[in-house]
C-alpha cells in the first residue's frame, strides 16, 4: 500500500530524511517514533505530496506521489498536525465540500456525512460556522473528513493532540475497526503507549535515519532489554549512545 | 512492486469543470458567509464602510468632473495622455499586488496545505487563488477608477455603450497585470526560490526609481514656473512615454476613449463603437491566452515550487540589544524599571516585525516626499497657512490608522500572554502605561519631524510653527490615549491576528473617535489662525472689525481656540486612558 523506495529529502546542507525504504503492506498500522527533528513530519509530508523528494520515490497502491498526485490522493486520508479548515463554512458544508472533491455520488455522500458526523459526536455543532471551535472540535472534524472516502490508507500526523479522552477512545476504535478491514494507517506520534497499544510495527527515527524498523517484541529482543516498556527501548534506541542502524 | 491499484467504486477524480464549479459554489459560499457574519455581527462597521465609501466615490467623481471639464476646455489629447499615465502605472501596481497576493495565498496559506493534498488539479488550485487575488489587488481600481470613468462618461456626454462597455473593459484590462504577476510568483518560486526576495526587492526598487525620476522630473524642473503652459507642456512631454501602443494600459484607454465618441447629433458612433470592440477583444484575448500560459504554468511548477519553499530552513538570526534598549535596561535604578523592560519588549517586537515599521517607513516616507515638494509650489500667506494645517491633519490620520491598527489590538494581544505576565511582579495599571509612552513617543518623534518639514517648506512664520506643533503634541497624546484606553477597555482575548481585532468594532469606534478627535483639533485651531491671515491680507473690507470673525480672528478667538483644543485634547487623552485602566484592572484572563 506504501512504498518508500529510497528516500532522501535534504533542506540545504541538512539531510532531514536519509536514504529511507519501508514498505507498509494492507491492514497494517503503523507508528513513526522519533524524537523532534528526527524526521517524522518530513516523511509524512513526502507522503501526503507537500514535499518532493530530494532522491528516491515514494507510491501509495502503487501510484506515485510525485508524478500523478491526484491519483494518489485519491487513496488516501490525512489528518495533518494543525488542522485546517474553512472558518466561513459549517462543519457540514465543509465535510460535503470533501466529499464532492472526491467525486462521491449525493446519495452515498449523504450517508457518510452523517455516518461521520455520528461516529465522531459532531452532530451538536456541525451546522455552526468551523470559526466558532475548539481545538478538539476541529481535530474531530478533520478527522470526520478524513474517512468520508473510506481511504486505503490513513496519514496521521501527531493525531492526538487537542483530543479529550473519549475522543481519543472513539478515534483507537475506530482504526482499530478500519485496518482490520484493510486500511493502512501511517502515523506519527509522540505518545509511545499508544503506538505500543496499537501499532503492528513500528519505526524509530533518529537524525533522518531508520533506526529501527519491527514490533516492539523484535524491539525488545533487539536492545536486549527485556521485560521494559517501549519508553525505557525508545529513551535507549534515541539517546546518543544507543544502537546503530 | 506491485501495478497501480484502481480507486474504489465510491471515489472518482472530477473533470476540471467540475473541479472549477466546485471552487466557484465554495467561494460563493465563503463570501456569502463573510456577508451575512458582518450584517449581523459587525453593522456599524458595515455602515460606516459603505457610507464611506459612497462619500469617497461621489467626491471623486465630483473632483474627476471639475478635472475632466477643465481639461477638456484646455486641450483633448491631455486626458489621453492622462489616462495612458494612470492606467500605466497601475498595470505596474497590480502586477506586483497580484503577485505579492498570490505567494501568501498559494505558498504560505493553510488552505493551499489542505487543498494540495486532495486529489485536485494544481491548476484549479492556481485558478481559486488567483480569482482571490485579483479581487484584493483590484478593488481598488473599481473605487477609484469607476467613479473616474464615470465622470468622463460624463464630460463627454458618451452614449450608452460606453457605459456598456466599461466594465467588460476594466476586467479585460486588470486580468493582465494579474497573470503576469501570477506567472512571475510562479516562474520566482519554482525556478528561482532563493533569489525570489532578490528578484522582487530589485524590481520593487526599478519602478520605485523611475517613478522618484519620474515624479522629480515633473515638479523639479522648474520652481518659477509651476503651473504655466511651459510647465504643463514640458510635463505632458514626460508622460508621453506612458503611451506606448503595446502597453495593455494604451489599449484601454483608446477602447474608452473610442466608446465614448458621439455623432453630432448625441449618438453613438458605429466607427467609435467599432473600434472599442476592437480593442475589447485585444484585452480579452491578451489576458485569455496568459491566463492559458499562468494555468499550463501552474500545472508544472505549483507542486514543485510548494515542495521547494517548503523546504526551506528559516535562517538563524541572532539578535542584539539595540541603542535604545541598552539606555532603557541598561539603568540600574528601581524607578519604572518595570516600566523600561515593557517598553523595551514592545520595541523590539516592533523592529523585528517587518510588516510595522515598513508600513509605517512607507507612509511617513511618502507624506516626507510629499512635504519636501511643497516648495515647487508659491502661495499666498492665508492659502500657505491652510495647507499647514490640512497637512497637520494628514499627518494626524496617517498615525490615528497606525494606533488602531497596531496600537488598539497590543492590549488584546498582550491578554493572550497573560499568564506570563500575571506571574511576574508588574502591576497592571503599568502595562497599560507602557503601551501609552511607546505609543506616543514612537508617535510624536516622526510626526513633529513632518510638521515642521511641512511648514519650513511652505515658509511660515515660526509663531505658526509652534501652534502646529503645539497642536501635533495633542495629537499624539490624544490618538495614543485613546488606542490604549480603548484596546484596555475593549480587549479580544480569543483573537491571535491583530488585523481581526483592529477591524472588530472596538477598532472601528477607535478610528472613528480618531477622525473625529482630529477634526475638532485641527478645525478649531485653524479657524482663527486663518481669519487673522484672511484680514490681515484683504483687510477690514472683507472681515467687519467688531463682527463675531474678527473676533475670532482676534487674541481672544485664538487663545478660546488654543484652550479648547489644549482641553480636547487632555480629554482625548485621560478619559479613555483612565476608563482602560479601571477596566483592565477588573479584567479576568
Amino acid at each position: 500500500m506504501i512504498e518508500f523506495d529510497h528516500v532522501s529529502r535534504t533542506y540545504g546542507l541538512k539531510t532531514a530524511v536519509a536514504d529511507l525504504s519501508l514498505a507498509i503492506p494492507r491492514g497494517e498500522l503503523f507508528a513513526l517514533l522519533g524524537p523532534n527533528g528526527a524526521g517524522k513530519t518530513t516523511s509524512i509530508k513526502m507522503l501526503v505530496g507537500l514535499l518532493h523528494p530530494s532522491r528516491g520515490s515514494i507510491r501509495i497502491c502503487g501510484h506515485d506521489v510525485v508524478a500523478d498526485p491526484r491519483a494518489a490522493h485519491l487513496h488516501v486520508g490525512y489528518v495533518p498536525d494543525e488542522p485546517c479548515l474553512y472558518d466561513k463554512l459549517t462543519g457540514r458544508e465543509f465535510l460535503w465540500f470533501i466529499a464532492d472533491m472526491f467525486g462521491m455520488p449525493r446519495h452515498l455522500a449523504r450517508g457518510r456525512i452523517d455516518r461521520e458526523i455520528e461516529c465522531f459526536e459532531l452532530g451538536e455543532f456541525a451546522d455552526d460556522l468551523a470559526e466558532s471551535y475548539s481545538l478538539g472540535m476541529k481535530q474531530r472534524l478533520v478527522f470526520a473528513a478524513s474517512l468520508l472516502h473510506d481511504p486505503d490508507v490513513l496519514v496521521l500526523d501527531e493525531p492526538m493532540v487537542g483530543l479529550d479522552p473519549r475522543s481519543v477512545r472513539i478515534v483507537k476504535d475506530l482504526l482499530e475497526a478500519r485496518t482490520s478491514e484493510g486500511m493502512t494507517v501511517f502515523m506519527s506520534t509522540h505518545t509511545l503507549a499508544m503506538a505500543e497499544e496499537m501499532a503492528d510495527r513500528v519505526g524509530i527515527m533518529v537524525r533522518g535515519q531508520l533506526r529501527f524498523l519491527g514490533t516492539v517484541t523484535e524491539l525488545r529482543e533487539q536492545v536486549a532489554l527485556e521485560a521494559t516498556s517501549l519508553e525505557q527501548l525508545y529513551l535507549e534506541l534515541t539517546s546518543p549512545r544507543g544502537m546503530r542502524p | 512492486m506491485s501495478g497501480p491499484t484502481a480507486p474504489r467504486e465510491a471515489v472518482r477524480l472530477l473533470t476540471l469543470d467540475e473541479e472549477s464549479r466546485l471552487f466557484l459554489r465554495l467561494r460563493a459560499t465563503l463570501v456569502w458567509e463573510t456577508v451575512r457574519s458582518m450584517v449581523v455581527g459587525s453593522r456599524l462597521r458595515l455602515s460606516l464602510v459603505v457610507m464611506l465609501s459612497g462619500l469617497f466615490w461621489g467626491a471623486l467623481y465630483g473632483l474627476f468632473v471639475e478635472a475632466f471639464s477643465f481639461l477638456e476646455a484646455l486641450h483633448a489629447d491631455v486626458i489621453s495622455l492622462l489616462l495612458n499615465a494612470f492606467f500605466s502605472s497601475l498595470m505596474v501596481m497590480l502586477v506586483f499586488s497580484t503577485g505579492i497576493l498570490l505567494y501568501g495565498g498559494m505558498y504560505c496559506s493553510p488552505e493551499a496545505r489542505l487543498l494540495l493534498t486532495l486529489p485536485v488539479r494544481a491548476e484549479t488550485v492556481f485558478a481559486h487563488k488567483f480569482r482571490e487575488a485579483l479581487w484584493f489587488a483590484s478593488w481598488g481600481f473599481v473605487l477609484l477608477g469607476s467613479p473616474m470613468l464615470v465622470a468622463y462618461g460624463v464630460v463627454r456626454e458618451a452614449a450608452w455603450p460606453y457605459y456598456a462597455l466599461l466594465l467588460p473593459l476594466m476586467i479585460a484590462f486588470v486580468t493582465i497585470p494579474a497573470a503576469l504577476g501570477g506567472i512571475a510568483c510562479l516562474t520566482l518560486v519554482a525556478w528561482m526560490p532563493r533569489l525570489r526576495i532578490h528578484a522582487l526587492s530589485l524590481a520593487v526598487a526599478g519602478c520605485c526609481l523611475l517613478a522618484i525620476w519620474l515624479g522629480w522630473s515633473l515638479v523639479f524642473q522648474t520652481r518659477t514656473d509651476a503651473m504655466s503652459t511651459a510647465w504643463f507642456e514640458r510635463a505632458f512631454a514626460r508622460l508621453a512615454i506612458t503611451e506606448q501602443k503595446l502597453f495593455p494600459s494604451w489599449w484601454l484607454s483608446s477602447g474608452l476613449i473610442e466608446a465614448a465618441r458621439t455623432q453630432p447629433s448625441g449618438r453613438p458612433s458605429a466607427t467609435g463603437l467599432a473600434e472599442a470592440v476592437k480593442f475589447l477583444s485585444l484585452l480579452l484575448a491578451n489576458s485569455l491566452v496568459l491566463l492559458l500560459l499562468a494555468g499550463w504554468l501552474a500545472r508544472i511548477a505549483y507542486r514543485k515550487g510548494y515542495s521547494h519553499l517548503a523546504g526551506e530552513v528559516p535562517a538563524r538570526r541572532r539578535r542584539r540589544a539595540g541603542l535604545v534598549d541598552r539606555l532603557l535596561i541598561g539603568s540600574d535604578a528601581a524607578v519604572g524599571r518595570p516600566l523600561r523592560l515593557l517598553l523595551v519588549k514592545d520595541l523590539r517586537l516592533f523592529r523585528r516585525d517587518i510588516s510595522q515599521w515598513s508600513q509605517f517607513l512607507i507612509f511617513f516616507g511618502l507624506l516626507g516626499l510629499y512635504f519636501f515638494n511643497l516648495r515647487s509650489f508659491n502661495y499666498h500667506n492665508a492659502y500657505a497657512s491652510m495647507i499647514g494645517f490640512l497637512n497637520l491633519a494628514v499627518v494626524g490620520l496617517i498615525l490615528s490608522t497606525f494606533t488602531t491598527r497596531f496600537i488598539y489590538p497590543m492590549i488584546s494581544l498582550e491578554g493572550r500572554r497573560f499568564w506570563i505576565l500575571g506571574l511576574l511582579p508588574v502591576h497592571r495599571d503599568q502595562i497599560v502605561w507602557s503601551k501609552f509612552l511607546f505609543s506616543f513617543l514612537g508617535g510624536v518623534v516622526p510626526c513633529a519631524g513632518l510638521v515642521f518639514l511641512s511648514d519650513s517648506m511652505l515658509g511660515l512664520p515660526w509663531r505658526l510653527i509652534a501652534l502646529h506643533e503645539y497642536c501635533c503634541l495633542l495629537l499624539c497624546l490624544g490618538l495614543s490615549g485613546i488606542a490604549v484606553g480603548l484596546g484596555a477597555r475593549m480587549p479580544e482575548l480569543r483573537e491571535s491576528s491583530p488585523s481581526k481585532i483592529a477591524s472588530g468594532f472596538g477598532g472601528t469606534l477607535c478610528l472613528v473617535l480618531s477622525s473625529l478627535f482630529i477634526m475638532v483639533v485641527v478645525v478649531v485651531a485653524a479657524i482663527p489662525t486663518h481669519l487673522f491671515l484672511l484680514a490681515r491680507t484683504l483687510g477690514p473690507t472683507v472681515i467687519a472689525p467688531d463682527g463675531l470673525l474678527a473676533w475670532a480672528g482676534g487674541p481672544m478667538g485664538m487663545a478660546t481656540s488654543l484652550a479648547t483644543v489644549t482641553v480636547a485634547g487632555l480629554a482625548a487623552t485621560a478619559v479613555p486612558l483612565a476608563s482602560g485602566l479601571q477596566a483592565f484592572r477588573r479584567l479576568e484572563a
